[in-house]
C-alpha cells in the first residue's frame, strides 16, 4: 500500500510538471491574441474614426445653412400666400353654392316639364284607348312628382297641386280601365237573395267579349292586353285579378267540383265573344263526380280563359301565373276535400285501380303547368293522390271504428245461439313459405308420435249459449278487417291491425257504461252481456295466432296478438253477471225479511206474511230460471240458480234456528212452508229449452245448493218425535250430525219440545 | 230401551249405480223388496239395531248414490265410518271391474285405517253370472275384505252380510267406543284380542 501511495504521489508530481507546461503554453497564446486585439482597436479608433468625425462636422454646417433658407421661405408663404388663398377659397365657395342652386332649379324645372309633357301625352293617349302609353306616361309623371318631393328643402305649394292633379288623373285612368274590363269580361251571377245550392249556380255565365268597339279602336285582344298591362303599371292589376279570381272560384270552379250534375259549356259567338256557361246535365245518381270528370270540367274553363284572356305577359310574369297563384290554394283544397276524399277506395281491389286516378291528376297538373297557371314545383294535388295508401288506410280505419261503435250502441237483446260446433268463418289464408319447410322436416320421422287417445273434438269449445247478434257482427267486422289487412301494404296493414285492437278496446270501455242501467235492470241482458264477453275472450285467444304469420314485421314476430285483452274481458263478463246476482240476492233477502222472522206462525197474519214471502221467493227464482233458460251455458245456469236458492234457504234456516219456542202448530206451519220449497225449489232449474231434459238437473239440486242437505234435515226434525231425532243423530254418526252441531240440535229440541223427562233423556244422547 | 245398546256403528254402502245397494238396505231394515226401486238421489239413511252374541249394536247405515254425477257428495259421508259394504252385480262384469275405483276413493276419504270392508256380490238369483264366486273371493282376499254373495230379492245372504260385518267390527280393538262406560263387555266365549273364528270368509293379511 505504501508503494501505491508513493506511486500515486510520484505520478502526480509528473503530472504537475506536465500541467505547468501546458498552462504556460496556453497563456502565451492568449497574450498574443490580446496583443492583436489591442492593435486592432487602436487602429480603428485613430485610423478610421477621426476622418469620419471630420466629415460629419462639415455636413452639419451645410445643414444649418439650408435650414436657415427654409425658415425664410416659410415666413414668406405664411405671410403673403396664405392671405391670397383665403380670399380665393371664399370666392370659390360662393360660386359653388350658386352653381348648385342653379342645378337644382334646373332639374326641378326639368321635372316639371316632364310632368307637364307626361300629362299632356296622357290626356292625348287616354281617349285613343292607348292605355299602355297612357299608363306609362302617368308613371312618368308620378316619378317626376316623387323626385320633386325628394327635395324636402323646398316646400312649394306647387307640389300639392301637382300631386292632386296626378291622383285625379290616375283615378280617371283606372276608372276607364275598369270600364273597359267590365266590357270585356262580363259575369252573369245569381242574386245574393237566392239560397245557395246547386240550382242557383245554373245561372252563372262568363262572357269574354271580343266585340270591337265602335270606331276604330284597337282590336279586342290587344285591347285587353293593353288594359291589363296598364293596370299592372298602375299597380291595380293584383286587386282586379283578386276580385276576378274570387268570383271565378266561388261561382264557377267550386260549384263544378262540388256538384256532379253541373257542367260547363263553351260557346263562341262571332259578334259577341266566348261564353262559359254552367249547365245541368241529366240528373246523375252519384253525389260526387269522379276526379276525371272534375279535371276535365276545370280544364275546359281554365283553357278557355287562358286562350282568350290570360295568355299575356305582364312584365316578366304571365297573367295565368298571377291568376294561378291567387286561386290554386283554394282550388286544390276544394278538389281535395270535395272530390279526392270521396274517391279514396274502400277496399283493396279498388286501391290497385287508383293508379289511374293518380295519372289523371298528374295530367291535370301538367296541363296547368303548360298554361303556366302552376309553377314547376307545386304538386299539392299530386302529393295527396300519391298518398292514397295512407288515406285509404285512415279512411278504412275510420269506417271500421264507426261501424264498430254503431254495433256496440245498438240493442243487445237480439240474440243468436252459439253451440260448440259453431265456428268462426276464418278465411283460408295461403300458407307462408316457412310453414311448408317445417312440414317437410317432420315427415322424416317414421315413428308415429301421436297418442292413440285423442282429445274429444268438443274440447275447449265454447259451451252452448246465446250472445247478442251485434257482438257476432262485431266479430265478423274484426275478421273482415284483418283479412283486408293481410292483403294490404305494410303501412296500411299496421294501421288496420291496430284499429282492430281498438275495436275491442272500445268495446271494453264503451259497452259497460253505455248499457249500464239496462244491465242492472234486466237479468236477461246481464246474462247475455256475460256471454258476449266470454265469447269475445274465447276468440281473442286465437285470433292473433291465425293471422300472425301473414302480417309484416314486427307483427309477425309476436306483437300480433290479442291475448293480453283476454283476462280483462273475462273479468268484465264475470263482474257484470256477479253484479246482477248480487242484485237478485238482495231482492231475495228483502222478501224474506217481510216474513216476520217466521215466529208465531199460529197467528193468522204472521202466517200469511211468511207464506207470501216464501211464495215470492219461489216466484222470483222461477222468473229468473225462465229468463236465463237457453241463454246461459248449463253449468253456469245451475251454479247461479243454485247459489241463489242457497241464499234463500240459508236465510230461512238461520231464522228458524233463532226461534226459541216452536209450538206444534208453528212446527206444522213451518214444515209446510219448507216442504213447499223442497218440492218447488228444484223445479226452478230449467236450463234447457226442451222440457223433458231438465229433470236431470233438477235431481242434481243437492250438488248446486250447498245447504240443501241441511234444509232437508231441518224439515225432518220439524215433524219428528224425540226418538226419531235421536235416531237421526245416531250418536253423531247420522246425517243430522253431519249438518248440525250438537248445540244446534239441542236448541232445536228445546224449542220444539216441552221440558219433560223424556226430553232431558233425549238431550243427553245428543253429544 | 237403549240401555243395553253397546255402541252405535256407522256403516256405508257403496258401489256402481244399479247393483242393488238400496234393495239390500231395504231388505235388511224392512225385509221387503221393491222391483221398481229408483236410483238414489244424494244419500239415504236408515237406523237398525242388531244383536250379535248377546250384544246390541245400533247401526247407522248410509246408502249412497252410485251415479257418477253424485260422486262429489259421497266423500263427506265417509267420515267416521267403521264399516263399509262394497256391492257389485254378479251379472254385470263392469260393476266388478269398477270396484278398484271405489276402493281408491274409500282409501282417500276414510278417516280410519282399520275400517272393516265387506264385498257383496248381489243378484245371485239371476241367470247368466258374469263374475263367478272364486273371482270375487280372490278379489276380497287380495284387499283384505270379507266376502259374501247375496240376493236382496230372495233375502239370501243379506242378514248374514250385515251380521258378519258388525261382528268383525266389534272384534276390532279401537274401532268402536263403548257407549256405557264401565259395563262389562260380553263377547260370548271369545277373547277380545284374537281374530275371531267365525264362520265367515275373512282373510288374514
Amino acid at each position: 500500500m505504501a508503494s501505491f501511495v508513493t506511486e500515486v504521489l510520484a505520478s502526480s508530481g509528473k503530472l504537475e510538471k506536465e500541467d505547468l507546461s501546458s498552462k504556460i503554453g496556453k497563456m502565451s497564446r492568449k497574450v498574443e491574441d490580446t496583443k492583436e486585439e489591442v492593435c486592432d482597436m487602436i487602429n480603428k479608433r485613430y485610423g478610421d474614426f477621426l476622418p469620419c468625425l471630420q466629415g460629419s462636422e462639415e455636413l452639419m454646417v451645410q445643414v444649418n445653412a439650408v435650414s436657415k433658407e427654409m425658415d425664410a421661405l416659410k415666413n414668406c408663404i405664411e405671410n403673403e400666400v396664405q392671405q391670397n388663398m383665403h380670399v380665393a377659397v371664399t370666392e370659390y365657395t360662393k360660386l359653388k353654392q350658386q352653381l348648385e342652386k342653379n342645378t337644382i332649379i334646373i332639374s326641378m324645372l326639368q321635372h316639371l316639364k316632364e310632368f307637364h309633357d307626361a300629362m299632356e301625352e296622357f290626356s292625348k293617349a287616354l281617349p285613343e284607348k292607348k292605355y299602355v302609353d297612357a299608363a306609362n306616361h302617368l308613371e312618368k309623371a308620378r316619378e317626376s312628382v316623387d323626385s320633386l318631393k325628394g327635395w324636402k328643402t323646398s316646400q312649394l305649394p306647387l307640389l300639392s297641386a301637382l300631386s292632386s292633379e296626378l291622383t285625379v288623373q290616375r283615378e280617371n285612368l283606372i276608372y276607364h280601365l275598369g270600364d273597359e274590363w267590365k266590357r270585356l269580361v262580363v259575369w252573369k251571377l245569381p242574386s245574393s237573395k237566392e239560397p245557395a245550392g246547386q240550382k242557383c249556380f245554373l245561372k252563372v255565365e262568363l262572357n269574354l267579349s271580343n266585340a270591337s268597339s265602335k270606331g276604330d279602336g284597337p282590336k279586342p285582344a290587344a285591347l285587353l292586353c293593353c288594359v291589363l298591362q296598364a293596370l299592372a303599371i298602375q299597380g291595380d292589376l293584383q286587386h282586379k285579378m283578386k276580385l276576378f279570381s274570387q268570383v271565378l272560384l266561388k261561382n264557377m270552379l267550386k260549384p263544378l267540383v262540388m256538384y256532379a250534375s253541373l257542367s260547363v259549356r263553351v260557346s263562341e259567338q262571332p259578334g259577341e265573344g266566348t261564353t262559359l256557361a254552367l249547365q245541368c246535365l241529366e240528373e246523375s245518381n252519384e253525389e260526387r263526380s269522379t276526379p276525371s270528370q272534375v279535371y276535365s270540367k276545370l280544364l275546359l274553363v281554365l283553357t278557355t280563359l287562358h286562350s282568350h284572356l290570360l295568355d299575356v305577359s305582364i312584365g316578366d310574369k304571365r297573367l295565368s301565373a298571377i291568376l294561378g297563384e291567387l286561386i290554386w290554394e283554394e282550388l286544390s283544397q276544394c278538389i281535395t276535400h270535395e272530390c279526392l276524399v270521396y274517391s279514396i277506395p274502400t277496399n283493396n281491389n279498388q286501391l290497385e285501380k287508383y293508379s289511374t286516378v293518380i295519372k289523371e291528376t298528374e295530367e291535370f297538373e301538367k296541363s296547368l303547368k303548360e298554361m303556366e297557371y302552376l309553377q314547376g314545383d307545386s304538386t299539392d294535388l299530386l302529393k295527396y293522390a300519391r298518398d292514397v295508401n295512407c288515406h285509404f288506410a285512415s279512411k278504412k280505419c275510420r269506417d271500421v271504428i264507426v261501424a264498430a261503435r254503431k254495433l256496440m250502441t245498438s240493442k243487445m237483446h237480439n240474440t243468436v245461439k252459439i253451440t260448440p260446433d259453431s265456428k268462426l268463418r276464418l278465411p283460408k289464408l295461403p300458407a307462408p313459405s316457412s310453414e311448408v319447410k317445417l312440414k317437410q322436416e317432420t315427415t322424416k320421422e317414421e315413428v308415429t308420435m301421436e297418442n292413440s287417445k285423442q282429445l274429444s273434438a268438443w274440447s275447449l269449445r265454447l259451451p252452448a249459449c246465446r250472445i247478442s247478434e251485434s257482438v257476432q257482427q262485431l266479430m265478423e267486422l274484426a275478421l273482415n278487417t284483418l283479412c283486408e289487412a293481410v292483403g294490404s301494404s305494410t303501412q296500411c296493414t299496421l294501421q288496420l291491425f291496430f284499429t282492430v285492437r281498438n275495436i275491442f278496446q272500445l268495446f271494453y270501455d264503451v259497452v259497460p257504461t253505455y248499457h249500464k242501467e239496462n244491465l242492472l235492470k234486466f237479468p236477461h241482458l246481464a246474462a247475455i252481456q256475460h256471454n258476449n264477453c266470454m265469447y269475445l275472450a274465447h276468440h281473442l285467444l286465437t285470433l292473433g295466432h291465425h293471422f300472425r304469420a301473414h302480417l309484416p314485421q314486427p307483427l309477425s314476430e309476436g306483437v300480433a296478438t290479442f291475448v293480453d285483452m283476454v283476462p280483462g274481458f273475462r273479468k268484465l263478463g264475470a263482474q257484470c253477471f256477479l253484479t246482477q246476482l248480487n242484485v237478485q240476492r238482495a231482492e231475495l233477502l228483502e222478501r224474506l225479511s217481510t216474513a216476520q222472522n217466521f215466529c208465531n206462525l199460529d197467528d193468522e197474519d204472521n202466517y200469511i206474511a211468511a207464506s207470501k214471502a216464501v211464495r215470492q221467493v219461489i216466484h222470483q227464482l222461477k222468473q229468473l230460471g225462465t229468463v236465463w233458460q237457453d241463454v246461459l251455458p248449463v253449468s253456469i245456469y245451475c251454479k247461479a240458480m243454485g247459489n241463489l236458492l242457497n241464499t234463500a234457504i240459508s236465510e230461512i234456516i238461520a231464522k228458524i234456528m233463532m226461534l226459541e219456542d216452536i209450538s206444534s202448530e208453528d212446527g206444522e206451519h213451518l214444515h209446510t212452508l219448507c216442504q213447499s220449497i223442497i218440492e218447488e225449489g228444484p223445479l226452478v232449474f230449467i236450463p234447457l229449452a226442451e222440457e223433458n231434459k231438465n229433470k236431470k238437473y233438477q235431481e242434481e239440486v243437492p250438488l248446486y245448493v250447498k245447504k240443501w242437505g241441511t234444509f232437508k234435515e231441518l224439515v225432518i226434525v220439524l215433524r219428528a218425535n224425540l226418538q226419531e231425532i235421536v235416531d237421526r243423530w245416531a250418536d253423531g254418526k247420522g246425517p243430522l250430525a253431519v249438518e248440525f252441531s250438537s248445540s244446534e240440535v239441542k236448541s232445536l229440541i228445546r224449542a220444539l219440545f216441552q221440558n219433560t223427562e223424556r226430553r232431558a233423556v233425549a238431550l243427553t244422547k245428543i253429544k | 230401551m237403549d240401555e243395553d245398546v253397546l255402541t252405535t256403528l256407522k256403516l256405508l254402502i257403496i258401489g256402481e249405480s244399479g247393483v242393488g245397494k238400496s234393495s239390500l238396505l231395504l231388505r235388511f231394515t224392512e225385509d221387503t223388496f221393491d222391483p221398481e226401486q229408483s236410483a238414489t238421489i244424494g244419500v239415504d239413511f236408515k237406523v237398525k239395531t242388531l244383536a250379535i252374541d248377546g250384544n246390541k249394536a245400533k247401526l247407522a247405515i248410509w246408502d249412497t248414490a252410485g251415479q257418477e254425477r253424485f260422486r262429489t257428495l259421497t266423500p263427506s259421508y265417509y267420515r267416521g265410518a267403521q264399516g263399509v259394504i262394497l256391492v257389485y252385480d254378479v251379472t254385470k262384469r263392469d260393476t266388478f271391474m269398477k270396484l278398484e275405483n271405489w276402493l281408491n276413493e274409500l282409501e282417500t276419504y276414510t278417516t280410519r285405517n282399520d275400517i272393516v270392508k265387506m264385498l257383496v256380490g248381489n243378484k245371485i238369483d239371476k241367470e247368466d253370472h258374469e263374475v263367478d264366486r272364486n273371482e270375487g273371493l280372490k278379489f276380497a282376499r287380495k284387499h283384505s275384505m270379507l266376502f259374501i254373495e247375496a240376493s236382496a230379492k230372495t233375502k239370501d245372504g243379506v242378514q248374514c252380510a250385515f251380521e258378519e260385518l258388525v261382528e268383525k267390527i266389534l272384534q276390532t280393538p279401537g274401532l268402536w267406543e263403548s257407549e256405557n262406560q264401565g259395563q262389562k263387555v260380553r263377547l260370548g266365549d271369545q277373547e277380545q284380542a284374537r281374530a275371531g273364528g267365525c264362520g265367515g270368509y275373512c282373510s288374514i293379511p
